[in-house]
């Protein structure tokens, strides 16, 4: 193939390969061409993209405000966390990854599967929580063995610890998990970031409930460089905005008293509520038995919360707030007052035989054996019952249901604890209002006010309003129960209780029956008497009826109370103010089924109120602003 | 220097170095350079895994191409069909004893000993239809009876390997076969009947669902790139990000934020050049074309001046598979061709397209070496 026949196809293939520089020539400024588009022409939206694609937003949570009692003791802190989380982006199968993280960690598969719940309820988009509250060591494990663990993020977070547990539970609630009523409830999107960071922890009950918005804090913002998984490859902390730890409180409690007083109350189903009369300060606020709220952080196992809902001492029941009783005998000195006001002197004498016969039926006074002849003031000092159903006969119950609410019965005081009960003071009123649906039951008889005027009936009290009643009898003053004293720096200003509007003669044979209750041989609480006289305690007991001994069963033997079955036992009451001359604390405690105020309730009241006299908080200087401010070992900085 | 006497010419070795293309060959060292370079930066200023490796192997691969310069042309002419049809031997033998990786059959294996053989067909397939070629004349070209023969030969491994399956490779087969058979001077009619069987086979293939659905996939993600902007999309549009923000002098040796955060699919291999383009910007980029261009240029050159037909053929298929692999690449990255999976010629790492691309290179050499001679080595 040489010579003209090549010259032939040499020349086409040159014209041809001439033909393809060109082609491809053409091609490459046509990807110069698009080099310069995106290079060039369109870089700053590219450049942009870039820039979106390296940083990340990350919030930075606020500290929670600290809680603190009236003297700066710590009730609601906050204490490093060591946990794990699992960001869902950075493993394949999260599954597996928590398979893996289980080898480190106790993890049961009802946990898995609720994290894995959690993790398709956000999209994957969030890190999930783990577990939390490691220990150091296991913490370490963990960290050290994170190259084999996907997906896995060790980190110190901050829990609440709340120092004296279950002792205020009930003042302080505790918090939990945000749940997605708490997302849809919230209208701010920033507040939603927020509440949708691993482990966030919002109030469920208590003051941290109430103070929710108070105590969260502010979120924070970091700038975060970031690769195509999300993971963090560099922190700008110079340039974040810092979180702002949530505003703290401090409360009127005092946590020495109010454990002092748990104490007493251990082993009962029981309440004790102790108020500075001047301030209407809550210094005591007990119930037993108490859950620990430091359990519930975590997430409480399904077998304690069970165990807590079926237990019949209610250990969920705020009882100072949310139990009502009978008042029993312990609103005998609001009869006596309403007696006063509608005439009735306080030298007024019945004979009491143990009973009175009324409409067409007896009723009996406890004592069967009847008092004898008494006057206002020894109804009182021996809870005579029959005396009162003298005086029913002449007491209308609207002016008996309005001196009650003088006194405090059967209203709410709001102290920033759900849960409240307002109680019932009976009346023509409310008689219509409970039967609104049957008229034919709304009429008032007669009959009804000789239940009443003993604190049985329809009338039922909190304990905290019984507390609040012997601190307004024994100043004449309308006394308010309050619990937060300060809301970060502002302090609520002290209180001057206006005068109750009643005749402040009236309350002066209340009083002094109240005093030979406790303090004159044959009064009803002789024996819970303070010798001390400076701590002079006068006091009124109160038995309220749960369940009437059948004429059946009192026909079998059965007449003593300790052989009823445990929830059938009347409720044990008293209520007292020391000191007599002048008083300044005001005390209530209820024990649930305690059959009688002076053995179960009248020893424990003077014991809290024995403490509270010797200590004499009202006497201390409260914690200030500042110091509150600089509460805490965080002081207010936030967590990074 | 010790005078050693070739067969072919009777020079010693120093004439020979003196017609080895040096400008070539620096051309495609500095282009190797470039992946050395860029495989430091995607491994994040390491050397391993990949910036050593792809510098020894290209080392290997220089050798192999100096050393196939040295061997003239009508050797390699004389081993066309021998090396054609071994390709296609092996080709065929891949259904049965090949290897499977990621869903297609595409090696034979021989202890640690791997061998690729559509590989191996693109040299093949370029010197067979040089060899066809070099035995017609002009006029036989464009006649039918004799457009058969090459037809098959491209047919033949282009249905091979679209089976295994590997679309992009017997896509740049064809590509390269049918420019030989045009360089070779078939007329533009019988092209234009081609191209039009071409679309009809196209439009078969697609109305018959020949095609996997990843690859249509891969088509219609390139026809419209919002449809999934998680998927083949969102690495062409983080592709698109990576090279537009570089900008005109890029953001600087190993600060390419959309590289070094993995924000990039497969960077050492079929997205390198978004990498060299985001940190060397519009002036690297348009650097690297330039330096393609002179190859491919230079290859044309050579083709144009040997007096070999085979050796123009041969020369011009090296040629055209390079610059088939470039612009379909750098296409591919910036949205003007489909995510097909054809790497950077010696920028990308892969030691099978390197051996393909400098083997082919060490034909273009030779057929520099040797363009006084014609195909008989009688020299003119």
């Amino acid at each position: 193939m040489r010579g003209g026949g090549d010259q032939e196809r040499k020349e086409l293939f040159t014209r041809r390969a001439a033909l393809f520089s060109g082609g491809v020539t053409l091609l490459f400024g046509g990807v110069a061409a698009r080099l310069y588009h995106l290079q060039i022409a369109n870089h700053e939206a590219f450049n942009e993209l870039a820039i979106e694609n390296q940083f990340n937003s990350r919030v930075l949570t606020p500290l929670r405000g600290e809680i603190v009692d009236r003297f700066g003791v710590s009730l609601a802190s906050n204490r490093q966390n060591f946990r794990v989380l699992l960001v869902p982006e950075e493993t394949s199968d999260p599954e597996e990854a928590l398979q893996k993280i289980a080898n480190y960690v106790e993890l049961p598969p009802s946990r898995r599967q609720r994290i894995l719940r959690e993790i398709r309820r956000t999209s994957g988009v969030n890190p999930v929580q783990v577990i939390d509250n490691l220990d150091w060591d296991e913490f370490a494990k963990i960290s050290f063995a994170r190259p084999e663990l996907p997906g896995a993020l060790p980190e110190v977070g901050e829990t609440r610890n709340y120092p004296f547990g279950p002792a205020t539970a009930f003042v302080i609630g505790y918090v939990g998990a945000v749940t997605d009523r708490d997302l849809q409830a919230e209208d701010d999107e920033g507040e939603r970031v927020l509440l949708r960071q691993p482990g966030f922890k919002v109030g469920r009950d208590g003051l941290e409930r109430t103070y929710e918005r108070e105590l969260r804090g502010v979120a924070g913002e970091m700038q975060v460089k970031v690769n195509a998984h999300g993971q963090v490859l560099d922190e700008y902390r110079d340039d974040a905005v810092q979180p702002e730890q949530g505003r703290p409180l401090a409360l009127t409690i005092d946590a020495e008293l109010q454990a002092a007083a748990m104490k007493e109350l251990e082993g009962e189903s029981a309440s004790a509520v102790v108020l500075d009369i001047e301030t209407g300060d809550v210094l005591v606020l007990a119930s037993t038995p108490a859950f620990d709220p430091n359990l519930f952080n975590t997430g409480i196992p399904s077998s304690l919360w069970r165990e807590l809902n079926e237990s019949p001492y209610k250990p969920l029941l705020n009882k100072p707030l949310g139990g009502i009783y009978p008042p029993g005998s312990t609103f005998k000195m609001v009869s006596a007052i309403a007696a006063q006001r509608s005439g009735i002197r306080p030298d007024h004498s019945v004979r009491c035989l143990g009973r009175m016969y009324y409409g067409n039926r007896y009723f009996h006074c406890w004592k069967r054996g009847g008092h004898g002849v008494v006057d206002m003031k020894n109804s009182l000092k021996k809870s005579c019952d029959v005396y009162y159903y003298d005086i029913a006969q002449q007491l209308d119950i609207d002016l008996l249901a309005d001196t009650a609410e003088r006194l405090g019965l059967g209203q709410s005081y709001n102290l920033g604890i759900p849960g409240e009960r307002g109680g019932t003071v009976p009346s023509r009123e409310w008689k219509r209002a409970f039967y609104a649906g049957s008229p034919e039951n709304q009429r008032w008889y007669p009959g009804e006010t000789l239940s009443v005027v003993i604190g049985q009936g329809a009338a039922t009290s909190t304990p905290l309003q019984l507390a609040v009643m012997a601190a307004r009898i024994a100043s004449g003053k309308q006394v308010r129960p309050r619990m937060v004293r300060m809301v970060g720096e502002t302090i609520s200003p002290q209180p001057n209780f206006a005068d109750v509007e009643i005749d402040p003669a009236y309350f002066d044979v209340a009083r002094a029956g109240m005093d030979a209750v406790t303090n004159e041989i044959g009064g009803t609480a002789y024996r819970s008497r303070l010798d001390n006289p400076d701590w002079r305690l006068a006091g009124k007991t109160g038995t309220s009826q749960v369940y009437r001994i059948t004429a059946e069963e009192r026909a079998k033997g059965l007449t003593k109370p300790e052989q009823l079955p445990w929830e059938k036992r009347d409720h044990a009451l008293f209520v007292c103010f020391a000191p007599f001359e002048n008083p300044r604390y005001a005390c209530s405690v209820v024990v649930e089924h305690g059959i009688g105020g002076s053995r179960a309730a009248g020893p424990k009241a003077r014991e809290i109120m024995r403490a509270v006299l010797k200590k004499d908080p009202a006497s201390l200087p409260p914690i200030g602003p500042s110091a509150l401010a600089a509460a805490g070992p965080a002081g207010r900085r936030g967590r990074g | 220097m010790s005078s050693i006497h070739l067969p072919s010419g009777r020079r010693d070795i120093g004439d020979y170095l003196g017609r080895l293309h040096w400008p070539m060959i620096a051309a495609l060292s500095l282009i190797a350079g470039v992946g050395v370079l860029t495989l430091y930066s995607v491994a994040g200023g390491a050397w391993s895994p990949w910036a050593l490796k792809h510098a020894i192997r290209f080392g290997a691969a220089l050798s192999l191409m100096v050393a196939m310069a040295f061997v003239p042309i009508r050797f390699w002419m004389a081993l066309a069909y021998p090396t054609y049809f071994g390709a296609l031997i092996a080709l065929a033998l891949v259904p049965f004893i090949g290897a499977t990786n990621m869903g297609a059959q595409r090696w034979l294996e021989y202890g640690a000993f791997q061998f690729q053989p559509s590989e191996a067909m693109k040299i093949g397939l370029v010197m067979g239809l040089a060899r066809y070629y070099y035995g017609l004349r002009a006029e036989q070209v464009s006649h039918p009876v004799f457009l058969a023969p090459p037809v098959a030969m491209i047919l033949a491994p282009v249905g091979l390997v679209f089976i295994q399956p590997d679309l992009g490779t017997s896509l740049l087969l064809a590509a390269t076969g049918f420019s030989i058979v045009l360089l070779a001077g078939v007329s533009w009619r019988i092209t234009f009947l081609g191209g039009l069987a071409a679309l009809i086979g196209a439009y078969g293939a697609y109305r018959f669902e020949i095609l996997k659905p990843y690859q249509l996939e891969r088509i219609f993600t390139f026809l419209d790139p919002d449809r999934d902007p998680l998927g083949q999309g969102y690495h062409l549009l983080q592709s698109k990000t990576g090279i537009g923000s570089g900008g005109l002098t890029g953001k600087g040796f190993m600060e390419g934020t959309q590289a070094q955060l993995k924000f990039l699919p497969e960077m050492q291999t079929d997205f390198i050049f978004t990498v060299f383009g985001e940190e060397f910007g519009f002036v690297g980029a348009v650097s690297l074309l330039g330096l393609y261009l002179t190859v491919i240029l230079m290859g044309v050159f050579v083709a144009v001046r040997a007096r070999s037909h085979f050796a123009r053929l041969v020369s011009m298929g090296v040629v055209v598979t390079f610059a088939l692999y470039v612009l379909i690449n750098t296409g591919m990255v910036m949205g003007l061709a489909p995510v097909v999976g054809v790497p950077l010629p010696l920028v990308s790492y892969g030691g099978t397209v390197m051996l393909t691309i400098m083997g082919g290179f060490g034909l273009v050499l030779s057929a520099h070496a040797s363009r006084d001679q014609d195909a008989s080595g009688i020299i003119v």
